[in-house]
């Protein structure tokens, strides 16, 4: 049965490129994550709560559930309700003919999910005749290669520079490069297209926030902006076990999820979807596909997960066989590998991929960088034991390890039988060698000799010295228990703090993300836009209708065209922001009438104007602004769009903007 | 003066007796009386982590009955064994209110060697001296699941004529795993040569480990390949004068 696994798993270990693709997401990813986890203070605690929201979610799911539903119906967006893959594919299907009669060759612009994945959305969708496009830069690849993600954050991260190059020349009729902003720009053209024709837009749900009804979407590229807010249809999907109650959990979550993912403080995008903007549809289908059998079985913690891929990233046996690795009995490959996976395949998709719990040493580098503190251990333990909410209803055979186990622990339970073991091995050890050389095909003979079993053991002279050495031996003070160190005095957070630090902090933090910021006075803020403008030869803007100064007459004053609605050819976005983010140099920018989000989205470059006074130290204070929740969707942007999905080499520029330029103003 | 049982565990009793001898003698020296229930066995690890927990729960009965002869601490010279009994028995007995009250008493005061001396005892300088480099792999149960680093980091601290250098990367596994290493060996043959490569850099010829377990594979590995290096338990270093 195995069989397979462990010929999969010679196969990768031979493969020196994914080797050192391998390595170098190892190196990178856990010392980003370290780095981001080490800069708050409070990390341990954090996690300790983030675990107790998560506990709390799933054993109260239906409550959770069915106040979130409410909520989201509420505010416009249809939900339906999917009990497996089958039936979601089905609601898809449905969704699609009703918004498009009578067509069956729809072009998708799909984001990144994991759901679709789990349910195989893709393969569906197109033998129904539609046309589904992978507009992550990731998965984009991966979908030319025709193969699945390789990692649940990082999809090509098996993949190294000159095998994309190869495979861009193959499909996309590019001359050969390994330059990687060359590839980047590469995919942005093709994709281009794609999103601005496309007929729906399909992403993921990171986070559903139950209170408010907000679908919370994490994306870097801008992608998945895309996606969400310009075809006239978006589907969302969502694992039904997604929730946090509050948009205070969700401020603590955003503080975990993307520094355990990429060690961003934020990640680019993150966007706070309510209604559908204008004329758009909006569809979330919330799917169960084994769900709620995991709450109901021994495996039910596992459910915590916010799919991070942090434990993908210490494992050390991810490390040496990468996503593809991991595949069922019958050779396919897991929707979810990694230490997260092979408890979550087997628990959602059955004893298929129960195998892949024993490609695991225990060593526990999942549970400590698991932000939501999961005991994998234990569960890829219970995985062993059969506790799976499907299990087979025939036993297997037991493997020859099986029996040998078997014995042994019939007789490490009959202490006489143990003792007569162990004189018979200690006997047998006097004409063995210090070492032996087993051969390879007991396994342990691959790679290392096993030590003789020593001729007496500890129990059988444990009674002589027991009689002999008492009195020789002289006993000591024993110093009294030291107390433990109180640890690291939780530092107090920069509360209170006047408006010059959170302007100097908002500006350190946004130039480390390669934006800039531009402090200016209100008078003189049309003329530097203007000369900004000017400089970049832009004739053209998409911009908010409700800019402060009457802004917008200035600049047709200046023979400059101002539209509201976005166009490939604008190169430029103007838009106000409702605050700014001190602590992780982002904009909260919300949408609505006559503030198009694609301003912030579709142009190259970004121009935001903030008015200095309006900055909140943290994303908790942020997500507390009443306008969130009545803004149809809110973006924070923290950055300009990038992505590191090839080689984790940081490229800056991917479906969103390439600039931008904070005008923070002041009087 | 404080009584403790030891729990030698089945790797040392077989392989390793001279482990079990220094950490009674290190025991003695600080005033302890070692007490070695005779019927004791195994744990249970290597069928349990095999997912055979109906064959493990008469194993782990044993070691509960046979620790329960007598109140005080258990002392386990490996962090995995102690793990067994800590966090394995309450889940293998989490439906026998009966059995699951007796694990917990036992779980309560199960004590791995290294964090009896420091946390316990409130000892770190043993007077022990051993000449030359030493390198300290820290092993994963003892490490991650019980939070064990500062305890033998301390104690080899105040080892004298001991030059401690740090082993790279010497929190990853080192691949052993029980039955991993024969269920997968292509996989743990990966993470030894990692594991080994890593104590070449530190130009130590000592190894210092935790657990019987990965002293087993690391050195088994080492011999295959022919190094000098040779792998001992922390109480052999603490022991030796």
């Amino acid at each position: 049965m195995t069989l397979l696994f462990n010929q999969k798993i010679r196969q990768q270990i031979a493969d020196p490129q994914l080797q050192a693709a391998l390595d170098a997401n190892a190196d990178r990813r856990i010392a980003a994550r370290q780095n981001a986890a080490n800069a708050l203070p409070d990390w341990a605690e954090r996690r300790q709560r983030a675990h107790a929201v998560r506990m709390h979610v799933i054993d109260h799911l239906d409550e959770v559930l069915s106040l979130f539903i409410a909520k989201v119906e509420q505010n416009g967006i249809q939900v339906h309700r999917a009990k497996d893959a089958a039936e979601a594919i089905r609601l898809a299907l449905e969704i699609s003919h009703q918004a498009y009669p009578g067509r069956s060759n729809l072009l998708i612009a799909k984001g990144k999910s994991m759901v679709s994945e789990e349910i195989g959305f893709n393969p569906a969708l197109q033998s129904a005749g539609h046309r589904v496009v992978e507009t992550d830069l990731g998965e984009f690849i991966i979908q030319l290669r025709n193969e699945k993600p390789a990692h649940i954050i990082t999809p090509a991260v098996h993949l190294r520079r000159k095998q994309v190059g190869e495979l861009f020349h193959e499909k996309l009729g590019i001359p050969f490069t390994d330059d990687i902003p060359t590839l980047t720009a590469a995919a942005r053209s093709t994709l281009r297209e794609v999103f601005l024709n496309a007929d729906i837009g399909v992403s993921g749900v990171n986070f559903g926030v139950a209170q408010s009804g907000t679908l919370c979407v994490v994306t870097n590229e801008g992608n998945g902006r895309m996606c969400t807010s310009i075809p006239r249809v978006h589907i969302a999907l969502m694992g039904m076990e997604r929730l946090l109650p509050s948009l205070d959990d969700l401020a603590l979550f955003l503080s975990l999820l993307p520094r355990s993912a990429t060690g961003q403080n934020l990640s680019v995008y993150t966007q706070l979807i309510h209604q559908p903007e204008n004329s758009q549809e909006k569809h979330l289908i919330i799917l169960d596909n084994g769900r709620s059998s995991v709450r109901n079985s021994s495996l039910q913690e596992i459910l915590y997960c916010i799919r991070c891929g942090s434990c993908l990233n210490v494992c050390p046996i991810f490390r040496e066989i990468g996503g593809h690795g991991y595949i069922g009995a019958n050779g396919a490959v897991a929707p979810y590998p990694g230490p997260i996976g092979s408890v979550i395949s087997p628990g959602l998709l059955g004893s298929n991929f129960s195998q892949l719990a024993q490609a695991c040493t225990l060593c526990g580098a999942c549970k400590e960088a698991c932000p939501v503190d999961i005991d994998l251990p234990k569960l890829l333990l219970r995985v062993r034991a059969g506790k799976i909410p499907d299990p087979p209803a025939e036993k297997h055979q037991p493997s020859k390890l099986e029996y040998g186990l078997k014995i042994y622990s019939s007789i490490s339970s009959k202490p006489r039988m143990f003792k007569l073991a162990s004189r018979f091995v200690g006997l047998a050890s006097n004409i063995l060698p210090g070492y032996l050389h087993l051969p390879t095909l007991t396994g342990w003979g691959l790679s290392k000799d096993l030590a003789r079993p020593a001729a007496r053991s500890f129990r059988v002279d444990y009674r002589e010295e027991d009689s002999k050495s008492k009195d020789e031996d002289f006993p000591q003070q024993i110093s009294r228990p030291k107390k433990r160190d109180a640890g690291p005095v939780a530092q107090n957070r920069e509360e209170n703090a006047g408006k010059n630090a959170l302007i100097e902090r908002f500006d350190l933090e946004l130039i480390t993300l390669g934006g800039s910021v531009h402090r200016i006075r209100s008078q003189e803020l049309q003329s530097a836009i203007l000369r900004f403008l000017n400089d970049r030869e832009i004739q053209h803007v998409q911009s908010w209708n409700d800019l402060p100064l009457k802004f917008g007459d200035a600049l047709r004053q200046n023979d400059i065209e101002v539209s509201s609605v976005h166009s490939a050819s604008i190169r430029a976005g103007i838009t106000g922001a409702l605050v700014g983010i001190a602590e992780t140099g982002s904009l909260v920018i919300p949408g609505g009438e006559g503030r198009p989000l694609s301003a912030s989205l579709v142009p190259e470059i970004h121009l935001a104007i903030v008015d200095s006074t309006c900055l909140v130290s943290s994303l908790e204070e942020a997500l507390r602004l009443p306008e969130i929740v009545k803004a149809p969707a809110t973006v924070i942007v923290t950055g300009p769009s990038r992505t590191a999905d090839i080689e984790m080499t940081l490229t800056i520029g991917v479906h969103g903007p390439k600039e931008l330029h904070v005008f923070l103003v002041d009087g | 003066m404080p009584t403790v049982q030891l729990f030698v565990t089945c790797l040392v009793d077989t392989f390793y007796p001279e482990t079990g001898h220094a950490i009674v003698r290190i025991l003695r020296r600080l005033g302890v009386n070692v007490e070695f229930p005779q019927a004791q066995t195994c744990c249970g690890q290597p069928s349990f982590n095999a997912g055979l927990w109906k064959e493990t729960r008469p194993v782990a009965e044993n070691t509960i009955q046979v620790f329960e002869s007598a109140p005080g601490p258990v002392i386990v010279p490996s962090g995995s064994c102690a793990i067994m009994i800590k966090h394995g028995y309450p889940e293998l007995f989490s439906d026998d209110p009966e059995w699951l009250d007796r694990a917990q008493e036992l779980s309560a005061r199960t004590y791995e060697f290294t964090e009896y001396l420091v946390d316990v005892l409130g000892v770190t300088d043993l007077g022990a001296r051993w000449p030359g480099k030493i390198t300290y792999h820290a092993s994963c149960h003892p490490t991650r699941h019980l939070g064990l680093n500062r305890q033998p980091l301390a104690l080899l601290a105040n080892v004298q004529d001991a030059e401690l250098v740090t082993l790279p990367e010497y929190e990853e596994c080192c691949g052993f795993g029980g039955v991993f290493s024969i269920k997968h060996p292509e996989l743990s043959a990966e993470m030894l040569k990692r594991k080994i490569t890593n104590i070449e850099i530190s130009q130590a010829p000592t190894l210092v480990v935790t657990e019987a377990g990965c002293r087993l594979h690391i050195a088994g590995g080492l011999i295959r390949q022919k190094k000098p290096q040779r792998v001992v338990h922390i109480a052999e270093v603490l022991d030796h004068r």
